[in-house]
């Protein structure tokens, strides 16, 4: 009981992080139409702030300056560069964001250096949660840490604000009605240009959220980036573009198959590949996928 | 000006493999040195076979370095467990690095140009993992797989020095010519219009699908033989000739050249290795930080490369208009 | 219909019905286009024209029904297995290769006549004149020889119909299925387009062509059904359709909502 519970803890813990990266990703595909190769570098980029911000000011100052932060950068981009290239074919897209991503890394390594920056956490989030005293039915002695609780907590709640944004508002009901037809909404003389400004940067604020949360757990180095982008955008392929529940949904089975492999390297390193391949020979849509999109 | 230009169409292969060959001459006039003008030749021709792919039907891999990495490490163990005669080794090389892209292609080209983009990225990065921990054993895990002094032989002949120049240069020959007549043959046609309108490809009676697979097969064939050539050049199979960087900067030096012109991916790959290795002492660390940005301002400025940007030079020289209407 | 022998008709749609979600976009829908015909599907918005067309191409597949062409069950078959047994389609939008010139434009469907579905001639020069002066040839017709050698996006909206129809006839199909051909034409162009059809035709072609312009219908059609609400409603020669008083009913409640 106690063993299955960890594991299963450990693969929300994963998840959370992918899950997180994914949803801006995904965000921005089903809205923009944009598949963003520079995604993995602005959630890089929200952990080096982070790093640098909490180590000046403390990391409460992070947690509010590193989200408007990375929304100005989100906003920033989506005017001076993205836009141009909603009329060009989806290969310009990927090669702009990939040179942007090859540029954010090679600055931060420029100013930062190769190395790992230590990333150190508030004191509020260090230690462990001794978990047997609030659950009854693990036997023994059960501890976990408790940053990664945050994290699970951070990016469940970051989940559920998202969906709660786009079904109960009316930039919410615009931003969908734009996922499936932005033709049509600007013909009808809805202003569709200055949300996808905004929905952009709200990706920038997710991976912004990543950073902070997801930084003291993995490395903070100029790869960073790449190193989470590629298995972010399986989960995005796996769950089907541009479908939120699926990017969800994917990256906990993404986890959980991390957590349950742990044991054996040679299989946790290619896991989640061959799920990935599995899922979409079988189901080439993705699990949640819309037909038509990506036909 | 007109006069060398039109030379240069009338004897495209004839000018390129003089430029190639007397490499070794003018090379270190700026800057360049024997070992460079031969890393060259073997990016040259990993670019070139890319060019088939993504300039002919624009589908963009990034997953090359599979086929590059997997051929290396299949020419690295044919040297260490068999013998250090690179013939045999080549030639199982190219055949698994073939075999790997079957079946890689097969499954990565069903869907659209993004999905083909991201899972070919997935497989490059699940195979350099693999490569890493799961077969360890084989591939030297971390360290690469090292050949200590082991230098590779073509029929007794040390492969090393103007010997492996000549040799590459030769490869790279053959490969232009054989990429010039795929360019202009029927086969060569239908790939370009997959890029140009697959939909109506498809309403004219082409199996689409079957094209895609040939570029993509044959791009990593051309993968696979500079993937070993490479083990050749340097005994030493690093783990990074796996690694999605390798897929990235393959990306980077084909864009920058020019893609679909075949010469543009050439240049390209020279400019890239050229700057990484001569104009990166005067720049420093920061010399892919200004390659990375050269390379934005080129998608976003000039989506034809280099060879694009010649193009517009000569036709300011010689006093007529940027293309018009009539070609 | 009355009893024809089989070898009269050329597709045979049996009991067609497609389904989007709750949508009946066809229901039950029975249409076979004769030999050396033309075959006219008209209708209000909405009616399933362009379903039925994409059922035919093989872009979708209907919930049952069948599709025979020239004796040969159809569905299943992927597009380009359709346009291979000789049923070419003519896009609403004009769908050509842009970047490429007139006669590579042409060459393409010439080549996919002439070698199938997929051939690895990555070396194989010979025999490209004959594609090439084929396909000249092909332009020729439809009018385009004085640009053979443009590149296809810079020409009129009107040429790259043209175009589109050369690609076409350049597989040497046995039926042409046209999506509005004369949509957004200027009126000399529609006239153009009929008399280039008519000629087509007069050589031996069987086409079916989906079509608002009344004028484009009755000047080619022998043959007219009209398609409403998913089901065919009418059927016979040009004067027919004209006086059923269904088809009158089926426009008319079109205009008064």
């Amino acid at each position: 009981m106690n063993y299955l519970f960890l594991q299963v803890l450990t693969g929300l813990q994963i998840s959370a992080l992918y899950m997180l990266i994914a949803l801006g990703l995904t965000l921005i595909f089903g809205t923009l139409g944009v598949v963003n190769f520079a995604h993995g570098a602005l959630f890089m980029l929200g952990a080096y702030f982070a790093v640098v911000i909490s180590d000046a000011f403390g990391f409460s100052v992070a947690l509010v300056s590193v989200p408007i932060l990375l929304f100005i950068v989100g906003i920033i981009l989506e005017r001076g560069l993205i836009r141009f290239f909603y009329e060009r074919s989806h290969t310009d897209q990927i090669l702009v964001t990939f040179g942007l991503a090859i540029v954010i890394g090679e600055v931060l390594k420029t100013i930062y250096g190769a190395n790992n920056l230590p990333f150190a956490k508030p004191s509020w989030g260090s230690g462990i949660v001794k978990l047997h005293e609030y659950l009854p039915f693990l036997e023994g002695f059960v501890a976990y840490p408790k940053w990664r609780l945050i994290l699970v907590v951070v990016s469940f709640s970051t989940v559920a604000a998202l969906f709660l944004l786009l079904q109960f508002t009316r930039f919410g009901l615009i931003v969908r009605a734009g996922m499936r037809d932005s033709q049509m909404l600007a013909f009808l003389g809805v202003n569709i240009t200055r949300r996808f400004t905004i929905v952009f940067g709200i990706g920038a604020v997710i991976a912004a959220i990543a950073g902070l949360f997801g930084g003291p757990i993995t490395q903070v180095e100029p790869e960073l980036g790449m190193k989470l982008l590629i298995p972010s955008f399986l989960v995005v392929v796996v769950g089907g573009m541009g479908s939120l529940p699926g990017a969800v949904l994917a990256s906990l089975l993404f986890g959980m198959a991390l957590s349950f492999t742990a044991k054996y390297a040679e299989i946790q390193q290619i896991i989640i590949y061959l799920l990935a391949v599995v899922i979409l020979l079988v189901r080439p849509r993705g699990l949640m996928g819309k037909k038509g999109l990506m036909e | 000006m007109e006069y060398v230009v039109s030379i240069l169409k009338k004897f495209p292969l004839t000018v390129f493999a003089l430029v190639i060959l007397t490499m070794p001459f003018w090379f270190p006039w700026i800057g360049g040195y024997g070992g460079l003008a031969t890393k060259i030749m073997i990016w040259a021709l990993f670019a070139l076979g890319f060019d088939i792919l993504l300039g002919f039907t624009g589908y963009l891999s990034f997953g090359h370095a599979i086929f590059f990495g997997v051929s290396a490490y299949a020419t690295g163990l044919m040297f260490k467990h068999f013998s250090d005669e690179i013939i045999p080794a080549m030639i199982v090389a190219v055949i698994v690095g073939t075999l790997a892209s079957v079946i890689i292609g097969y499954l990565t080209l069903k869907k659209s140009g993004i999905y083909f983009s991201i899972l070919t990225l997935a497989f490059g990065e699940m195979l350099h993992s693999s490569a890493l921990s799961t077969f360890g054993g084989f591939t030297g895990g971390e360290n690469g797989l090292t050949l200590p002094d082991m230098i590779p032989s073509m029929l007794g002949i040390e492969m090393r020095g103007e010997v492996m120049f000549y040799m590459t240069a030769a490869v790279l020959i053959l490969g232009y010519y054989i990429a010039r007549r795929i360019s202009d043959s029927p086969f060569g046609l239908i790939l370009k219009a997959i890029k140009s309108n697959q939909e109506r490809l498809e309403y004219t009676g082409i199996d689409v699908q079957k094209y895609k697979l040939g570029a993509f097969v044959i791009s990593a064939i051309y993968a696979s033989v500079a993937g070993s050539l490479m083990v050749v050049y340097e005994p030493y199979v690093g783990t990074e000739y796996l690694r999605w960087s390798t897929s990235g900067n393959l990306v980077l030096m084909s864009v920058m050249g020019g893609v679909g012109t075949l010469i543009g991916p050439i240049i390209g790959a020279a400019f890239m290795l050229y700057f990484e290795n001569v104009l990166s002492v005067p720049l420093g660390e920061e010399w892919l930080l200004v390659l990375g940005l050269i390379f934005m301002a080129i998608v976003i400025f000039l989506p034809g490369g280099f060879t694009d940007g010649f193009k517009l030079i000569y036709k300011k020289l010689i006093g007529k208009k940027p293309d018009g209407e009539e070609k | 219909m009355s009893k024809e022998s089989i070898s009269d008709v050329m597709l045979d749609c049996y009991q067609v019905s497609k389904n989007f979600g709750g949508l009946q976009a066809l229901n039950d829908v029975n249409l076979k286009v004769k030999h050396n015909t033309i075959h006219s599907l008209i209708g209000p918005n909405g009616a399933g024209k362009s379903t039925l067309l994409n059922v035919i191409t093989g872009m979708i597949t209907p919930t049952h029904g069948s599709v025979v062409f020239d004796d040969k069950p159809m569905l299943d078959l992927s597009p380009h297995e359709i346009n291979q047994l000789g049923l070419a389609k003519v896009f609403q939008t004009p769908a050509i290769f842009p970047e490429m010139t007139l006669i590579k434009n042409v060459c393409i469907p010439a080549l996919a006549s002439r070698d199938g579905a997929f051939k690895l001639n990555m070396f194989q020069k010979e025999g490209m004149r004959s594609i090439e002066s084929f396909a000249e040839e092909t332009l020729e017709e439809v009018g385009l020889k004085d640009s053979v050698h443009k590149e296809a996006r810079f020409l009129s909206r009107g040429d790259k119909r043209r175009l589109e129809l050369a690609i076409c006839l350049a597989h040497r199909p046995k039926m042409l299925l046209l999506d509005e051909p004369t949509a957004g034409m200027a009126r000399h162009e529609t006239e153009n387009t009929i008399l280039l059809l008519r000629k087509i035709a007069d050589r031996g072609m069987t086409m079916v062509i989906v079509e608002h312009d009344m004028n484009v219908v009755f000047a080619l059609s022998e043959t007219i059904s009209v398609l409403a609400q998913g089901t065919i409603i009418a059927e016979g020669t040009p004067n027919e359709v004209k006086g059923n008083p269904k088809v009158i009913e089926a426009y008319l409640g079109e205009e008064q909502e």
